[in-house]
């Protein structure tokens, strides 16, 4: 079951559905901050979700969740009280309040205003919300990709599909009178092939995922996503290992944002420059890559999968500059860190759900386009490797080292692409791989990929976007 | 901050009482066969970072999921919104909304007699004296802690400590519309400590280390936690990668499960009916060499992997995964058992073990002139319908036992059909407060790339 975009004014969601009235919520946040800790949030959620899924040829499982609750956070200094509660009752929420409260150690009391509303902005533009779709559309959309993906090929051996819709209406409530309510959707469509040829077996898979509604699904998308998973995985069939060692790579445009996300990104969320654990802690101002290097975290793409109307501090999402003409500019910032460092926040505070804390987050993290052509970058390549796709990666923000798993690629030699490659990670460090990327294209894209960043315990969904690069060396697990 | 959890019990009755009002409500509003698992849990953390506490956390959950058969049709679903009213609407939209699916006979119930639970009380998973941890204990512990981390690491350059103290319990209750009643709970309590350390280049290297354990007398010390944590942030300083080439490779006895896994995900049912599995038709093979041996321990007394029987509801018991390098069962649970056409074997696990072997990984190295123990994983991945692998590892390379590097950036890549047969030794040390209770294992001649 999905939750339909509220048509009340902002609260009435909570107020008229749960009883949290705007008289209680002052009664809960007077109760956090009664030990006197210098300010607290209270964020409700209440979300649903629907999936359908194909197997066997059959439409023959379906999954709905609901997820109900408040989470209470007590803020002093940088230090932080937390609890929550899936009941919404009166009793409940300020007994949440009171365990947060006590973070705080003297008493004392500060004045809590009755919350007013704010008009935020909206970038989820839905045309066609999954409330008004049935099962009958659901069951039929993932039969039509099953159906396509077998007519590719005659390889094709075993085809699976899902579809799923969810939103959440969200309401961020501070003692200085401040309240925010958002509704955040989200769909994803996935295909997963399995494909024989002789002996050789393979399996590989696509999605794609941004807020939106039944529109997003239009006659292009459905079928670059049937397409994009039968050319994954027909192409691991051919495909062999590269070889091992250092060597320049290529990052094609798009999903090859893995590595922003992973060698720069994290290192640049502002809860560990604060607490001078990242490698980029002590490199505000400072040059750290090519002049052609500009990136940005940007929640304001509409529709895109990590766009944020507000964060979950209730600050509006925001396009922030973290790298210009390869200087670094700002951190991405929640409310702690912003006022350790004197700034505004830039709307980065999110976190899983009700049962967890905001810390600061990537949203959707993109390297604008530079000046080359992508041809002329691969050209450029005695011996190396393109990458193409992707699975997963990681990065230890201390130390700065980072990984992403290529799923699919490219051996380039002599300036050209030749054999296809496989299944590989790729390691480096971060400043690095930053200060190492030597040339950058002029074809930024954002990836439509449905990428899910995991921190903390926390998972959040994001996008990333990027041109080709060319990063003069990094470690590949071939092997030789 | 918490007397609440003094008020806290396992109160399975009351679990169970929840959840036969869901199998009632949900067989009246026209399901056939339903299987509803009610859960409820708390946990309270408490971390602190140089010298101050940090966060206190306090979560007290509930949650209720459910899968129903309606005309043959087969869904699940979940939620949070327990209100009497809201669960009523939730489910009739559930039933409605299985009525569209196609049918799938496969997914019914297995047979009641199938069914049961290993003896609970001997699982030993309940520990009333972690219920009487109070916020000043663990006040006191994070303290303790970030001070015996901070005294084993006196001559480094130490740039951030963090101490952390968590524990709880969680309980469930499973019934079905057949008739199958099943209770379980368990406490822990966890202890960590993360290190971070000034490194040339300006690189902050971070080690962690940590306790979990479902009784409080089976934990670390904290000396020991603090001990480890440094040690093994020792290990990062100065790391770079080794020349790539063919090494000895002695897997930590914390971190084998990411490798021993890519043997493990391809015996499972799901892959194995999907053709995705790579251990397709090797049932009985003998893949591994002569000692390489993993057991399926389900009923080991306070494992953390303990449980009284698998998702399906059969009965755990005990097994040989791989017995001697020879595959001795796939992990086929209940539906991919009759979508296969063949008995079903249990599509989970309990505790993992390898038998320990005689030598220390300290007389292991010593008697090889060059060999990395990897201690710990970057990114990487395993395909599972080919077997081959690449993880991203960091570690110390040896000569002679001599530690004579510290290692990083650097990948092993390989089969998990070639790598199995290189398993050379476990070592004796075992680790046991983890689903993985295995030594650190050796195995030779591995692929590592690097500089």
């Amino acid at each position: 079951m999905s939750i339909p975009r509220p048509k009340g004014p902002p609260g009435a969601w909570f107020e008229e559905r749960f009883g949290v009235t705007p008289e209680l919520l002052r009664r809960v946040m007077a109760q956090a901050l009664s030990r006197g800790g210098e300010d607290c949030d209270l964020y409700f959620e209440h979300s649903g979700s629907t999936a359908v899924r194909l197997s066997d040829g059959k439409v023959n499982a379906a999954n709905t969740h609901v997820d109900l609750g408040m989470g209470v956070r007590v803020v002093v200094g940088d230090q932080v009280g937390f609890a929550y509660t899936e009941e919404l009752t009166p009793d409940a929420m300020l007994a949440a309040a009171a365990t947060a409260a006590q973070i705080a150690e003297h008493g004392g009391t500060r004045d809590v205003a009755v919350p007013v509303a704010r008009r935020i902005p909206d970038r989820t533009p839905v045309l066609e919300p999954w409330t008004d779709v049935d099962m009958a559309t659901r069951v039929k959309m993932v039969r039509d990709w099953e159906q396509r993906a077998f007519a590719r090929d005659a390889r094709i051996a075993r085809v699976d599909t899902y579809l799923g819709d969810a939103a959440k209406v969200v309401m961020v409530v501070r003692p200085d009178g401040r309240l925010v309510e958002d509704w955040r959707p989200m769909t994803q469509g996935f295909v997963r092939a399995v494909a024989v040829d002789g002996d050789l077996r393979e399996s590989s898979a696509y999605n794609v995922a941004g807020r939106a509604g039944l529109e997003y699904f239009d006659e292009g998308r459905q079928q670059r996503l049937v397409d994009e998973a039968i050319d994954r995985t027909l192409f691991l069939l051919g495909a062999g290992k590269p070889p091992a060692g250092e060597m320049p790579v290529v990052l094609a445009a798009g999903p090859s944002a893995i590595l922003l996300h992973e060698a720069i990104g994290h290192g640049m969320e502002a809860d560990f420059n604060r607490k001078g654990t990242s490698i980029y802690a002590d490199k505000l101002g400072a040059s750290i890559a090519s002049e052609h290097v500009t990136i940005v975290d940007d929640g304001t793409i509409d529709g895109s999968r990590g766009a944020v109307n507000v964060d979950d501090e209730g600050n509006d999402g925001q396009h922030t500059v973290l790298v210009q003409d390869g200087v670094l500019r700002t951190y991405m910032h929640d409310e702690i860190s912003a006022k350790h460092y004197g700034v505004d926040p830039t709307g980065s505070g999110r976190r899983q759900s009700f049962r967890h804390a905001p810390l600061p987050r990537m949203r959707a993290t993109v390297m604008e386009s530079g000046p080359l052509d992508p041809q002329e970058i691969i050209a450029s390549v005695d011996k190396g490797i393109f990458c193409q796709t992707f699975a997963n990666g990681q990065v230890q923000i201390g130390a700065g080292d980072f990984a992403f798993y290529m799923k699919t690629g490219f051996l380039i030699e002599d300036g050209k692409l030749t054999r296809p490659i496989k299944d590989v990670n790729i390691i480096g460090n971060g400043p690095q791989a930053l200060a190492d990327i030597d040339m950058v294209g002029n074809d930024s894209i954002l990836d439509e990929g449905g990428w899910t960043c995991g921190k903390d315990g926390q998972s959040v969904p994001v996008s990333q976007g990027m041109p080709t690069v060319r990063v003069g060396k990094l470690v590949v697990g071939g092997v030789g | 901050m918490s007397t609440t959890l003094r008020e806290a019990t396992a109160d399975h009755e009351g679990l169970l009482d929840s959840a036969r009002k869901v199998v009632a409500l949900a067989t009246g509003l026209g399901a056939d066969e339903c299987r509803v698992r009610v859960g409820r849990g708390v946990s309270t953390e408490l971390s602190r970072r140089d010298g101050r506490i940090e966060k206190a956390e306090e979560s007290r959950s509930r949650a209720m999921s459910v899968s129903l058969m309606v005309d043959g049709r087969w869904s699940a679903h979940s939620t949070s919104d327990l209100r009497e009213g809201a669960l009523r609407a939730f489910l009739t939209r559930a039933i409605e909304g299985t009525r569209f699916l196609e049918p799938d006979p496969d997914r019914a119930l297995p047979p009641l007699a199938e069914m049961g639970s290993a003896d609970v009380d001997a699982l030993d998973a309940w520990d009333d004296a972690i219920l009487g941890i109070d916020q000043a204990a663990r006040r006191a512990g994070c303290e303790a802690l970030e001070d015996a981390v901070r005294a084993a690491a006196d001559g480094l350059s130490v740039r951030s400590v963090t101490s952390g103290l968590a524990d709880g319990y969680s309980a469930r209750a499973i019934v079905t519309s057949h008739g199958f009643e099943s209770t379980f709970a368990s406490t822990w309590v966890s202890t960590a400590a993360v290190i971070s350390l000034e490194d040339a280049g300006g690189r902050l290297p971070e080690a962690w280390y940590s306790s979990t354990s479902r009784h409080a007398d089976d934990a670390l010390s904290l000396a020991h936690v603090a001990a480890r944590a440094v040690e093994r942030a020792r290990d990062r300083l100065g790391s770079g990668p080794a020349k790539s080439g063919r090494y000895p490779m002695l897997l930590d006895q914390r971190i084998t499960g990411r490798v021993l896994g890519t043997a493990l995900s391809p015996l499972s049912g799901e892959l194995l009916y999907e053709k995705r599995s790579c251990l397709d038709g090797k049932l009985g093979e003998k893949l591994g060499s002569d000692g390489f041996t993993i057991l399926d321990d389900p009923l080991i007394p306070r494992g953390s992997g303990s449980k009284p029987h698998d998702g399906d509801g059969i009965p755990a018991r005990r097994r040989a995964l791989f017995q001697d390098g020879v595959l001795e069962t796939f992990l086929i649970d209940v539906y991919n058992a009759r979508r296969l056409g063949t008995a079903p074997t249990g599509g989970s696990t309990g505790n993992l073990v390898v038998p320990p072997g005689e030598r220390s990984p300290g007389a292991i190295l010593a008697s090889l002139p060059r060999a990395i123990r990897v201690d710990g994983f970057l990114g990487g991945n395993a395909n599972p319908t080919t077997g081959d692998f690449s993880f991203g590892v960091h570690g110390v390379l040896f000569e002679h036992g001599e530690p004579v590097a510290n290692v990083s950036e650097m990948n092993i890549s390989g089969n998990v059909l070639d790598l199995l047969p290189r398993f050379a030794e476990a070592a004796s040390d075992v680790w046991t407060l983890g689903a993985w209770r295995t030594p650190s294992l050796l195995f030779d001649d591995v692929q590592f790339s690097g500089s």
